[in-house]
């Protein structure tokens, strides 16, 4: 029977492919018990939407079953979502808050950012959707819920629980029939109430649908949530890549990693026939991606289901899960979370907060 | 201190009455005079927002201003509310670490250690 140490040592040829660092280092092995031929351990992750993860867990099996003496291995794979920066006063108990954004509307923004979520919660992370888009709110619509928030205590509002995930939208917040005039200097006062005001617990990802282009209100939004990376949502045509880049600058200017960009409607699957359409040029994400100097998170395909979800109140990802489109927007929810692991583990793990009260 | 891409602050702490410790990421350990700080701030009151020029003068800050609370905006900057009742003014990481007092950036550079 090995000892731990061998055990360990084994562990340690496994290397985490995107950190380029074996899993023992990482501190990925805990728990790690021995038991007659039996090894036993964790596999913590930084995400329990980790791509490889299956591999992973396959390598460990493989390099410790190698050693003499053990007859059985028993992996758990479990998952610790790492915070990129110190928690503020905004959102204090969620570890990654991600805008999905893009310069122009109508590209999918809100469709993306419906399903990013849904497709994290069935990956296994606790999510929540924050709908900040003041000038036209599409959760209501899109969750098919109208609820009204509940009050947490003085001045704060619970978030909405639907379809596993904690959901607030500024639409529960106004009068469908009576819609608001957002005016310049109200916004920023309106939005950054809004913003802490949702009391959102502990949560893992929170998304954020944020309103179409790059004016006042995606500026105080981009200021104030504490956000841990944007993606960006394009479509095929040219037009659409010049505002991405208008949406890319924004997040620059204040220090907010894009992680990439999403390219939605990138090709077309018809009802009946697998076979897919190109009825853009195709291959414009990945150039999009290499001009702006971005990965490509993903590809969703213009699908009517996708519509027909969105209207009749669950997004695709929930009600055809096995759809084109809805396992490609399982594919971004991987990819985003992967690049935000990769991104929190090269900053250092933000020990202490930012936050002070200055004793005199 | 010169602020690569990515250093950010990890930490503040204090260091007695007027100190603001910043602890970066790439282990610099930044110090900085708070009544400094607050004679920089860098928001529309303080600075005309047309010709760039500082409105505030050293006499009208006192001796003992204090920051009360620290806050972190987004991911580029701190906001800090003074014992003067003043609070619109966001420092972001970059001029923090332009500003920095430690022994190491306060030291005139020696004439050798400048690019060839
Ligand atoms: N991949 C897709 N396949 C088919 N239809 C789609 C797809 N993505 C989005 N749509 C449809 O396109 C329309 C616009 O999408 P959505 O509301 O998500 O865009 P948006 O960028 O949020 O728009 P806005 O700028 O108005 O907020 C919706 O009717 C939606 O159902
Ligand atoms: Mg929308």
């Amino acid at each position: 029977m090995p000892t731990e140490q061998q055990v360990l040592q084994a562990l340690s040829v496994v290397e985490d492919p995107d950190l380029h660092r074996d899993i023992v280092s990482l501190g990925f092995v805990k728990r790690l018990a021995l038991d007659g031929s039996t090894v036993s351990f964790d596999l913590e992750l930084t995400t329990p939407a980790c791509p490889v993860k299956d591999e992973l867990k396959a390598r460990c099996e493989e390099v410790v079953g190698a050693l003499e003496g053990v007859s059985r291995v028993d992996v758990t794979l479990s998952a610790e979502v790492r915070r990129p920066r110190p928690a503020g006063e905004i959102m204090p108990g969620v570890k990654n808050v991600i805008a999905v954004a893009s310069g122009k509307g109508g590209v999918g923004k809100s469709t993306t950012a419906a399903n990013l979520a849904l497709a994290l919660v069935a990956e296994g992370a606790s999510v929540g959707l924050l709908d900040a888009d003041i000038y036209g709110p599409s959760m209501p619509t899109m969750f098919g819920t109208h609820a009204k928030p509940m009050p947490a205590g003085e001045d704060r509002i619970h978030p909405v629980f639907a379809q596993g995930i904690k959901l607030m939208s500024i639409g529960f917040l106004v009068d469908p029939d009576q819609p608001m005039v957002w005016r310049g200097p109200m916004v920023h006062g309106a939005l950054s109430q809004f913003l802490r005001q949702v009391e959102w617990g502990e949560l893992d990802y929170v998304i954020v649908d944020m309103p179409p282009g790059t004016g006042d209100a995606q500026l105080t939004l981009t200021q104030l949530a504490p956000l841990a990376g944007a993606v960006i949502v394009t479509t095929p045509q040219q037009v659409a890549l010049i505002d991405a880049r208008k949406g890319l600058k924004m997040f620059e200017q204040v220090k907010v990693p894009v992680l990439g960009i999403v390219e939605n409607m990138a090709y077309f699957v018809c009802d009946g026939c697998d076979k897919e359409h190109d009825i853009f040029t195709r291959g414009g994400g990945r150039r999009a991606a290499e001009e702006l100097g971005v990965p490509l998170l993903g590809e969703v395909p213009l699908e009517g289901g996708v519509t027909t979800s969105g209207d009749a109140g669950q997004p695709i990802v929930g009600r055809d899960p096995d759809s084109p489109a809805a396992q490609a927007f399982r594919k971004l929810a991987r990819e985003v979370a992967r690049q935000l692991a990769i991104r929190g583990m090269q900053n250092q793990p933000a020990g202490d907060s930012l936050s002070m009260t200055w004793q005199s | 201190m010169e602020i690569a891409d990515g250093v950010t602050p990890q930490g503040l702490g204090q260091d007695g009455p007027d100190v603001l410790l910043v602890h970066w990421s790439n282990g610099h350990e930044g110090r900085l005079g708070v009544r400094d700080l607050r004679l920089a701030c860098p928001c529309a009151q303080c600075v005309d927002e047309w010709t760039g020029e500082r409105q505030l003068r050293s006499e009208d800050v006192a001796a003992d201003v204090r920051p009360r609370k620290i806050e972190p905006v987004g991911l580029y900057a701190l906001s800090i509310e003074w014992s003067d009742g003043h609070s619109t003014g966001i420092y972001t990481f970059e001029r923090l670490a332009q500003m920095c007092q430690c022994d190491a950036c306060a030291a005139p550079a020696p004439p050798d250690s400048r690019p060839a």
